[in-house]
């Protein structure tokens, strides 16, 4: 909220300039967003308000502030009837209850000849408590300099003298006001009452609004004028013209403003104050403000007393504050004198009690609700650098960090031992970027998303991963290598936590020692199996369907049985949607961390103990059909071996000359030993043997 | 040996020899002139001393004398220039360490898990719990539980992301033995902060608490210099029969001053729905050590974290007594701290992964 300096000075004496308020206040809880100078004497603050302290968006609020951080006395502005210390005062004395003239019979002025008066009724005093009104008669026309001066270093452009009145009111007290075309009210009544479903509403700002049954408005005769707390109407607003208007200061229900400000989609000044809560004690003060204004300016004159609606009157609160609380929440006593001089300069009125204090709040701390609300008054102008510094004493034995933090340092730890950088991306992504990721229906649509590369919530880490891949590769990055730990969410599975990775380029990185070769599916399935090791996991592969990767170089991991994930190149169209170059492949693996979590849950490991025997290799090629899998290969090998078969591994593969069409010609290495002797050359020879037969008889295989 | 003079063989030997020995700049020509006067078959020594038998007895032993002395002589000067060329030659498999090495590839953790692991451990070291929670929340615990009931003017300072329609949040503090019973069920929006793991905790177990939450949390903010939609922070939380703001004090400067080094760090006054009383935290402005700069808007300060002592309707939201338990709370924006850490001043370089940004972080 923008604020001259001299305006501020009109209710408090303050000396500093205005760079060092802004320091001073910014210590009380009012961040000064910045200094305008103005002038050479004066300047303009803008403080930041918090949507606690809607009292403060006003000249008087920040001057009280103002005046406690520096123990100053507000000061009264002539003409200004306004409160400065008690907690509640009865209204001035020219502002006339209108309750006495409750119905129709409006207060009259004894002046005016029989001239037509207003009505005024609230239907609903739960959602409008408090409804001033003041008829005056007016000459429209341009406000003095000063008030124009004021509005603009606020940010309020100059209207005309009485809609500037109203906003002078509103900055300077904090009251939003309304004025309306007297002539334009049918009926010369108003009424505040819900509006009536699918009712319109031309508002000032030109826009036509249909409004809603929960939404309060002020209605004349015939049809809404204003949509209360939030805009007035065009078709009754203040014209050059106009001879006689009807000021309105109220006080509405919070929520309800809030909700229509909000569906209307209609952000005002009134709205603002009124959603976080106006003062209504002020609404009374705020009129007679406004009308002593009109007169001071040249405006007009009032018609009448004000005529003031207050169906459900607001009680200041009360609220017990113990000394021994006060230093229990912040650490340390706060003296008495101190207690009592913060919350009597913010217009509280503390009284002595049984510990402490019976403290009466204003009606315009909607803020101070409880005790501790009252600690915080004093804290805040107490200043917390005077409180010491202490450490919060260890009671009971510290947790454990949650595993999952631990595995992730681990998983780290491995896959940028892997040559892998960790990246950050997005938890949601585009729609179309989700799609191949997820089943049909799968995806999690975001209700109120920024825009559509952020729509859906991401099925897979995959596709932030791969763009971040598709991002270094249009930046010269011929090798990149991205892993990334975080969740990612399906409508049937919710919220899952996952690993993936994305690499592309050589093997290894360039050197002049020679060419590296590109990378490929083992390299990835290596990092598969590191991660599986991570948990303490063996990593079982089986080829897969999964159509955005490669047909022919995909795979589903398991381990111990489980789905934990799939690996593979990613496909051409998916690789095409992220603007990846055709042969480059890509290669991406994703393996679910819950899962893996949940497989090795209660592991412990144990060394073994060191083998005290040699081992014993033997070679073994073999010529086999090219569509058996190696996995296949080894299991008959190992169900054909002795258990003193510790290791079995390929280590050739060759297909091309010399070698039959459809087949492949495998050479494996099996490692023999035995923990309790050394292993004869005829034990192997005799397990070597019924391999080699195991393998002819269930492969066809034919031994080189 | 007599003090008479060389036999006329043995003197053309040895001016041969002198004469030869400057050409034997190499290994190979080395062993040429090694072979050419020592050679077993026709070295011109082995000839001078098979000679030696056909010399008369009474000069037999003198010029036997004299070829031994030569070749000896040979022998030295022989070995000496191998010296000389062992040393100013490159043995075998020499290689020139000048060149470029084999990198061995290695990868890096992100910057912001970087200073998320950093401040994890400083947390930990003070006794702290650490643990994670489901980034989709529902209402209750993202905002009813910590003060913010529906309409709350607060809720506008993190404009929210919601679901079309709700999942199944994910599930947090398994390690505690059992899964809490206040996992996530219907999740309805992705949280605003992580303090919704607060609410889960302190429904869970009983005061005292002390635990540290990092993650990523989501508000509707676009991308600009300094804000993204997603982001990392960590909420922290401190509950026990007598948690004060003094206790709040010490702790934020024990973590700053450990994360930032020698900074001077000022509690300001502020609001925060489930805190009361609530304050930012600032520390020295990295950019000008609390000289004023753009940075710090001529400050000299920085905020870095806001903070405040538990709001009483949130201990009463949980079933813990107000009376019995204060408790501190405060929440790290990871973001922030890496960038003043690191002098980054546009946080989407966090976000885009450019290998250039992420390699030149220390390993």
């Amino acid at each position: 909220m923008k604020i001259q300096l001299s305006w501020l000075r009109e209710f408090v004496d303050v000396g500093d300039p205005a760079e060092k308020i802004a320091r001073t206040m910014s210590l009380r809880g009012f961040a000064v967003e910045g200094v305008e100078p103005l002038g050479t004497a004066d300047a303009v603050l803008d403080f930041e308000v918090t949507a606690n302290r809607p009292d403060c968006m006003s000249v008087v609020g920040m001057a009280r502030e103002i005046a406690t951080a520096y123990g100053l006395k507000m000061r009264v502005p002539p003409g200004l009837p306004l409160e400065t210390s008690r907690a509640s005062r009865q209204d001035p004395a020219h502002v006339r209850r209108g309750v006495r003239g409750a119905g129709s019979t409006a207060s009259r002025d004894h002046r005016a000849v029989d001239p037509p008066t207003i009505t005024i009724a609230i239907d609903d005093p739960g959602l409008c408590s408090r409804y001033v009104g003041l008829m005056a008669d007016v000459t429209v026309g341009p406000s003095p300099s000063w008030m124009q001066a004021r509005l603009q270093a606020a940010g309020i452009r100059p209207i005309s003298n009485i809609v500037d009145v109203t906003n002078y009111v509103l900055l300077e007290l904090g009251q939003p006001m309304h004025a309306f075309d007297f002539a334009r009210l049918a009926g010369a009544q108003i009424r505040v009452r819900p509006a009536r479903a699918g009712e319109a509403i031309r508002t000032l700002d030109g826009q036509t609004r249909t409004l809603s049954s929960d939404m309060l408005v002020i209605a004349d005769g015939e049809r809404p004028v204003a949509v209360a707390g939030v805009m007035g109407g065009a078709d009754s607003e203040v014209s050059e013209t106009t001879p006689t208007i009807v000021l309105e200061s109220a006080y509405f229900d919070p929520l309800s403003v809030r909700r229509t400000s909000r569906k209307l989609g209609l952000k005002t000044e009134a709205s603002m104050r009124f959603e976080r809560g106006a003062d209504p004690s002020m609404a009374a003060l705020a009129m007679a403000r406004a009308a002593a204004l009109l007169e001071q300016i040249g405006a007009g004159r009032t018609r009448g007393a004000a005529i003031d609606r207050y169906p459900k009157r607001h009680k200041p609160g009360t609220l017990r504050l113990r000394r021994e609380r006060i230093a229990g929440l912040l650490g340390a006593a706060v003296p008495d004198k101190d207690v009592r001089r913060i919350l009597e300069r913010l217009g509280f009125t503390p009284q002595p009690a049984a510990g402490g204090w019976r403290v009466a709040v204003p009606t315009r701390r909607v803020d101070v609700t409880r005790e501790v609300d009252l600690i915080e008054e004093v804290a805040r102008h107490y200043g917390f650098d005077r409180l010491p510094v202490t450490f919060p004493a260890l009671t009971a034995a510290p947790a454990p960090p949650d595993p999952r933090i631990t595995r992730a340092r681990q998983l780290r730890q491995a896959l940028t031992a892997a040559g892998f950088f960790e990246a950050v991306t997005f938890g949601f992504v585009a729609e179309a970027a989700a799609a191949p990721f997820a089943a049909a229906g799968q995806t999690v649509p975001i209700a109120n998303p920024l825009s559509e590369s952020f729509a859906v919530l991401r099925p897979s880490l995959l596709p932030g991963l791969v763009d971040a891949v598709a991002h270094n590769r249009r930046r010269q990055r011929a090798d990149v290598r991205l892993f990334e730990i975080g969740a990612r969410f399906t409508v049937s599975a919710g919220e899952r936590r996952a690993v993936a990775c994305a690499c592309t380029g050589a093997a290894a990185p360039e050197h002049w020692s020679g060419a590296s070769r590109p990378m490929d599916f083992f390299d990835l399935k290596g990092v598969v199996e590191r991660v599986g090791e991570a948990f303490g996991l063996d990593i079982h592969t089986a080829p897969c369907d999964h159509a955005w990767l490669a047909d022919g170089r995909r795979a589903a991991a398991t381990a111990d049985g489980a789905p934990v994930g799939v690996f593979g190149e990613l496909a051409g169209s998916v690789a095409d949607a992220h603007g990846l170059a055709r042969g480059e492949p890509v290669y991406v693996a994703e393996l679910d961390l819950d899962e893996l979590e949940r497989l090795s849950a209660g592991r412990a490991f144990r060394v073994e103990p060191l083998p005290r025997y040699p081992s014993v290799a033997r070679d073994i090629s073999i010529l086999i059909a090219d569509t058996l899998p190696a996995k296949e290969v080894r299991r008959t090998i190992r169900e054909a071996a002795p258990p003193t078969l510790v290791r079995v591994a390929e280590f050739d593969r060759y297909q091309g000359k010399g070698i039959p069409a459809d087949s492949v010609s495998l050479s494996l290495r099996l490692t023999f030993r035995s923990s309790d002797r050394t292993l004869t050359d005829a034990e192997v020879q005799t397990a070597m043997d019924a391999v080699m037969a195991a393998l002819r008889d269930r492969h066809g295989a034919i031994q080189r | 040996m007599p003090a008479h003079t060389d036999h006329p063989a043995i003197k053309a030997l040895r001016d041969l020899f002198e004469q030869q020995r400057p050409s034997a700049t190499t290994e190979q020509a080395l062993k040429g002139l090694r072979d050419a006067f020592l050679g077993r078959k026709s070295g011109h020594i082995t000839e001078q001393l098979k000679r030696i038998a056909t010399f008369p007895p009474e000069e037999r032993r003198d010029f036997g004398a004299q070829v031994n002395a030569l070749k000896a002589q040979i022998e030295a000067a022989l070995d000496g220039l191998h010296d000389t060329l062992q040393a100013g030659q490159k043995p075998a498999g020499a290689v020139d360490v000048t060149l470029a090495s084999r990198e061995i590839p290695i990868g890096r953790i992100h910057p912001l898990m970087r200073v998320r692991q950093q401040v994890e451990d400083i947390f930990a070291r003070m006794g702290y719990e650490i643990l994670e929670g489901p980034e989709v929340e529902d209402d209750f615990h993202n905002f009813e539980a910590l003060n913010m009931p529906p309409d709350h003017p607060a809720r506008d300072m993190q404009d929210t992301l919601y679901l079309a329609a709700p999942i199944v949040g994910g599930t947090w503090g398994a390690h505690r033995g059992r899964l809490p019973k206040a996992q996530v069920r219907a999740a309805t929006l992705l949280r605003t902060h992580t303090s919704a793991m607060q609410i889960r905790y302190m429904k869970t177990f009983p005061p005292p608490i002390r635990i540290i939450v990092p993650g990523r949390v989501y508000r509707r903010d676009n991308l600009d210099l300094s804000h993204t939609p997603m982001f990392q922070q960590f909420e922290g939380l401190v509950v026990g029969p007598h948690v004060t703001l003094a206790d709040l004090k010490g702790t934020f400067e024990a973590m700053l001053r450990e994360l930032f080094g020698d900074v001077k760090v000022r509690l300001r006054p502020s609001f925060f729905p489930y805190t009361e009383p609530s304050a930012e935290v600032d520390i020295t402005c990295q950019a000008c050590a609390g000289a004023g700069c753009g940075t710090c808007k001529h400050s000299g300060w920085l905020e870095i974290l806001g903070s405040g002592m538990v709001h009483p309707a949130v201990f009463e939201a949980v079933g813990y007594d107000p009376e019995q338990v204060t408790g501190f709370a405060f929440g790290l924006g990871i973001e922030r701290v890496a960038m003043l850490k690191y002098g980054v001043d546009d946080i989407r370089l966090f976000y885009e992964n450019d290998l250039r940004f992420l390699e030149q972080f220390p390993l």
